[in-house]
């Protein structure tokens, strides 16, 4: 029967079987007593599984089919590779594949490495730990509309609280949202403010596992704290770090809603327009739903590397 | 249609593999005609709706509680009408603004727009391509619609394809330059000789910036996303007598020393004059909220602009003129109109024309009645809707002025500049995405390159229109 | 667990910190903290809340003013009745919830399915559902909108229907393996017994596996309600009738009608009841979290 379809362990084999066990026990009635139990097991599966298959399994077949079709007049016909030129002789298709790269660079310079140290510096002061968790986590319950327009308010290069402050202390100010070459790291900002709270209070719960131990013999050897932190701290961490380094990595390729909230979209000059923000324009403005999906077919080849990496290291923690 | 034959399709290629199958084609072009003989060979299209006939209508665009008259008026407009037709029951669906291009494409492509519904006059081709628009020809004529004969054919054309009609005006209007005269005085300038050409606005802007930038006041203001700053930028190609389309709606041909010339005047009143605001214009209504709050000078816009920023942001009518479009060759011409889905029952079809025949098409009724506007504090006297002619316009006129709360006379140097006007180009909303890259490219780095912005603009609309052929 | 306990030994040893200039330097750094954490997370929502209370011209006004000079609570009352935001937030809600309870229901049963009964091609199934985390959910929005546009074989239209935001929460490859996972620890013995007891799968279910289940529960719910509270371009397709919409779309809609006074206050009433759960249970939310996805 199939309860031993599991290679590894043998204990749960063993086990699977007993659950089904007393029942299948019954020798003639066996088959039937395993197609109830089947049935009954399906019966469980069935809610999940109309549910994966309208929603995730269908969804990436039609994914391809689109891609080779236009409808025009309600009329829908095969137009073999035309849709995947088109995006791909778009002018800005190179342009939304940069910015999404820098975005994921920015992300991971700035959203990734700030959490860490914010997490390490909190770690270890001894007072007010409970506050300084909460502070850090409160941005993460702003419902996105709020944080993404209220930074939208901050960035304004006249009455913007940022501009006022850097002119009030007298720096040179920034265009932010407003210039080609600062909107996409505002959006990172911005949008690192609002979410670092979960990564900190994960790298957090990683530090505390870390034997002290290892410190103190780091210190026996003499060590100063940067060494202590590059041959004791990151190696200790090294695979959550590793695992949201990918989930980032995965996570900002796909970014879009602050985009849209903070830069319109495009941004100047389409400076933060990324690739799902262009599968999006195709689909509901340019209204070319072939388009838009020969373009999402890009970005999956790309994400499916990198997830398939994130599922490797996944199975190496299991 | 498509939906179907999306279906078939995926089973086929599920089952069979990848393959194409012509039967499948013409299986729905069947379809397609069935549903458009069904309508048509409706002997009694043309006849208005018995008011006997008891049937629930969908209609969106009601003003949202934001805007409390017309809100009000709406809903007496409604129990009025179920007067005459008190069987008819009318749903109606709020929505500020009205229309959003990426919602009314997913509204299209979802079918889940309302049994009549609003829509920008250049959307037609984008609904019939979404097999959402109802033929309405046979329903149309001087019974259903009394002032059928009075209205601009120009207007009815653009919401015609092949000769049949699909889509009821509701109004319509002419681009210009919105300024605030009261700036205009403080900064010294005349506020009855607004400026005619991208210079003089250059100059205009500069000089307010000069007096008044202090206060935070700036001379002008652009938009460089949402579909603003292209939808402008082919007002400004309009005015300059320039086309944004070929006539067969094949090639772009915004890309000339017009476009660059404008351009580079809004690049250097952003840059070199500083007489914009640092931050371009992402949404609509933003320039609306700057200009109420008096903090620019001037504009592109339509009239109806002005009735929103009294009504909403706390302008004062008295400080807001009107002038014609710079250059002043032709003016672009929009405006709004209601389409009727194509699932709709023709007693739908009736209800919903005879409901916007009684709310937007009736002299002294609905959005006419001014002597009821005066009343509730809507703005009468501007210069928009002028869609009417003959007998129509002269009573309307009449009746504006009989009632005109606004200072017409700030509005002059617009109504009497005559600008010819020339519709939107096919596929507006497209290009309009295509433009405002331009505009924010210009409004956004000061080392923009125009004539590069210009050619992937060009090569991005020609994809666009080739695409939509 | 992720309690700080505070004997554990860190980077610097406490005695390094028991040294005069260890101490005057740990004051120091703790009190920077303190004032610039302070400042860089309450500051924003501060600023919100006080902009609620200032007049159009105040809120823009150059230097900024601390506090309002001129209170206007009117602005809190404009924008809960006009923007219709008792409305939001209970669509928010409703979709939050039910979408917890769905994916509570289908994705258990599931997942005890795939773990204890483990049926004729479970494991083609669990592959197969598993599988779909390699596929980022922003590349299937176009397909996915079709596919609600028009469901196959029952050819019914979820547009602007709860449907739409709560079936496709169900097809999470992530809980799935969160509680796989989970149940794959319950040793079978329990389950065992208890059908020598007599006690059917759903009995077995109900009755030992849930009990025991609490805290992937308790993750696998924070994440559901938290994942459709974040969410914003999917929602934003399919709920576009305005009376239907959650906080994030219906404020963002609405965002271009109102005076910026006006649309501040809306934001910080949108934010009110999430930092207040968070607030009052944050304790439980926070190790909640981490124990959550240090097991992911």
């Amino acid at each position: 029967m199939a309860a031993t379809t599991v290679p590894d362990k043998t204990t749960r084999r063993h086990a699977g079987r007993g659950t089904a066990g007393p029942k299948a026990a019954g020798g003639r009635g066996g088959l039937s007593r395993k197609l109830t139990h089947n049935l009954q097991a399906y019966g469980f599966l069935i809610g999940a599984i109309i549910c994966f298959g309208l929603f995730s399994w269908y969804p990436m077949v039609r994914e391809f089919i689109m891609s080779f079709q236009q409808t025009k007049r309600g009329v829908t016909s095969w137009v073999g590779f035309h849709n995947i030129k088109t995006v791909y002789h778009d002018p800005y298709f190179w342009t939304a594949w940069k910015n999404t790269g820098l975005f994921t660079l920015y992300a991971l310079v700035i959203g990734f490495a700030v959490p860490f140290l914010v997490a390490i510096l909190l770690n270890e002061l001894r007072h007010a730990r409970a506050y300084l968790r909460v502070l850090v986590y409160l941005p993460v319950m702003l419902p996105p509309v709020a944080g993404a327009l209220l930074f939208k308010y901050f960035y304004n290069p006249e009455y913007g609280l940022f501009n006022r402050i850097l002119k009030f202390f007298h720096l040179p100010t920034s265009q932010w949202l407003d210039s080609s070459h600062t909107a996409l790291i505002s959006v990172v900002i911005a949008a690192t403010w609002m979410s670092m709270g979960s990564a900190t209070l994960i790298y957090l719960a990683a530090l505390q596992n870390i034997p002290g131990e290892l410190y103190e013999a780091a210190d026996l050897d003499g060590a100063g704290l940067w060494s202590k932190i590059w041959h004791v701290t990151i190696p200790q961490t090294r695979l959550v770090l590793s695992l949201m380094l990918l989930l980032q990595i995965v996570a900002t390729m796909q970014e879009f809603t602050n985009v849209f909230l903070m830069a319109g979209g495009n941004g100047p000059e389409n400076s933060t327009m990324t690739v799902v923000y262009m599968v999006y324009q195709y689909g509901y403005r340019y209204n070319n739903f072939g388009g838009a999906a020969a373009l999402g077919l890009f970005l999956l080849l790309v994400l499916v590397g990198f997830s398939g990496l994130y599922a490797r290291l996944n199975r190496n923690s299991d | 249609m498509s939906r179907i034959r999306y279906r078939r399709l995926v089973a086929f290629a599920l089952v069979a593999g990848i393959g194409l199958t012509s039967a499948a084609c013409s299986d729905s072009n069947d379809k397609k005609d069935d549903g458009g003989s069904k309508t048509s060979s409706n002997a009694s299209a043309g006849t208005p709706l018995d008011p006997n006939t008891k049937v629930t209508i969908s209609v969106d665009c009601m003003p949202p509680t934001t805007k409390k008259p017309e809100r009000k008026q709406w809903l007496d407009d409604i129990a009025e009408f179920h007067k005459t037709y008190p069987n008819v029951t009318i749903n109606s669906k709020d929505a500020f603004p009205c229309e959003e291009t990426d919602k009314f494409t997913a509204q299209l492509q979802g079918g889940s727009e309302t049994d009549a519904f609003y829509s920008y006059v250049t959307d037609l081709q984008q609904v019939l391509d979404a097999g959402q628009a109802a033929d309405i020809t046979d329903y149309v004529n001087d019974k259903t619609v009394p002032n059928l004969k009075d209205i601009d054919p120009g207007v009815l054309d653009i919401l015609k394809d092949n000769g049949r009609l699909y889509g009821l005006p509701t109004t319509n209007y002419s681009m210009g330059l919105i300024y605030n005269r009261k700036i205009f005085q403080e900064a010294g300038l005349d506020p009855n000789k607004p400026p005619t050409t991208w210079d003089e606005i250059r100059a205009d802007a500069k000089t307010i910036q000069d007096k008044l930038g202090s206060k935070g006041i700036h001379g002008f203001f652009e938009y460089g996303a949402g579909n603003q700053g292209g939808w402008h930028l082919t007002s400004a190609l309009y005015g300059a007598g320039n086309t944004v389309v070929s006539d067969d709606g094949s090639k772009a041909t915004f890309n000339g020393p017009e476009a660059k010339s404008i351009l580079q005047t809004i690049h250097d009143m952003r840059w070199v004059d500083n007489s914009m605001p640092q931050s371009a214009g992402k949404e609509w209504g933003e320039s609306q909220k700057a200009m109420g709050a008096g903090q620019i000078g001037m504009y592109l816009a339509a009239p109806d602009d002005i009735q929103l920023m009294v009504q909403q942001y706390g302008a004062n009518f008295d400080d807001l003129g009107m002038a014609p479009i710079p250059g002043g060759k032709t003016s672009l011409m929009g405006g709004n109109d209601y389409f009727f889905k194509k699932s709709d029952t023709p007693d739908q079809i009736k209800a919903g024309i005879a409901w916007i025949n009684f709310k937007f098409l009736t002299l002294k009724k609905g959005q006419f009645n001014y002597a009821r506007n005066k009343a509730d504090g809507i703005p009468v006297g501007l210069p928009q809707p002028f869609f009417f002619t003959g007998q129509s316009k002269a009573t309307d006129t009449a009746d504006k002025t009989q009632y005109a709360t606004v200072p017409v006379e700030n509005y002059k140097s617009y109504v009497d500049a005559q600008v010819p006007v020339k519709g939107e180009p096919p596929n507006a909303q497209k290009l309009y995405t295509v433009l405002d890259t331009v505009m924010s490219g210009v409004l956004s780095n000061k080392s923009a390159n125009v004539d590069k912005l210009l050619s992937d603009a060009e090569t991005q609309a020609n994809q666009l229109l080739a695409a939509s052929q | 667990m992720a309690e700080f306990t505070p004997q554990n030994r860190t980077l610097i040893s406490s005695a390094a910190l028991a040294r005069p200039r260890g101490k005057r330097i740990y004051w120091t750094v703790l009190t920077v903290v303190i004032v610039v954490f302070t400042l860089v997370f309450v500051g924003p929502l501060y600023w919100m809340i006080t902009s609620g209370f200032k007049s159009v011209h105040e809120v823009v006004q150059n230097p900024p003013t601390l506090f309002p000079h001129d209170p206007q609570p009117s602005n809190y009352h404009t924008a809960w009745t006009q923007l219709k935001l008792a409305k939001l937030l209970w669509n928010t809600f409703y979709y939050a919830f039910g979408a917890l309870a769905f994916q509570l229901v289908f994705d258990v049963t599931a997942a005890y399915a795939l773990s204890k009964l483990r049926p004729v091609l479970g494991n083609v199934v669990l592959g197969a559902m598993l599988a779909t985390l390699m596929i980022p959910s922003a590349v299937l929005i176009i397909p996915q909108y079709m596919t609600v546009l028009d469901l196959p074989l029952l050819h019914v239209n979820l547009i602007n229907h709860p449907w739409a935001i709560w079936l496709p929460t169900v097809a999470n490859g992530f809980n799935i393996f969160l509680l796989k996972r989970f149940f794959d620890s319950i040793p079978n013995d329990l389950m065992a017994a208890a059908a020598i007891d007599g006690a059917g799968p759903t009995r077995t279910l109900l009755s030992i596996v849930l009990p025991m289940s609490r805290p992937i529960l308790g993750v696998v719910s924070i994440f559901a309600v938290v994942n459709v509270w974040k969410d914003f371009l999917w929602p934003m397709l399919v709920e576009p009738d305005p009376t239907k919409q959650p906080i994030n779309i219906g404020i963002n809609s609405l965002s271009q009608g109102v005076p910026e006074n006006v649309l501040i206050a809306a934001l910080a009433i949108s934010a009110l009841p999430t930092l207040l759960i968070f607030l009052l249970f944050q304790r439980n939310i926070m190790s909640g979290l981490t124990a959550g996805s240090l097991k992911g």
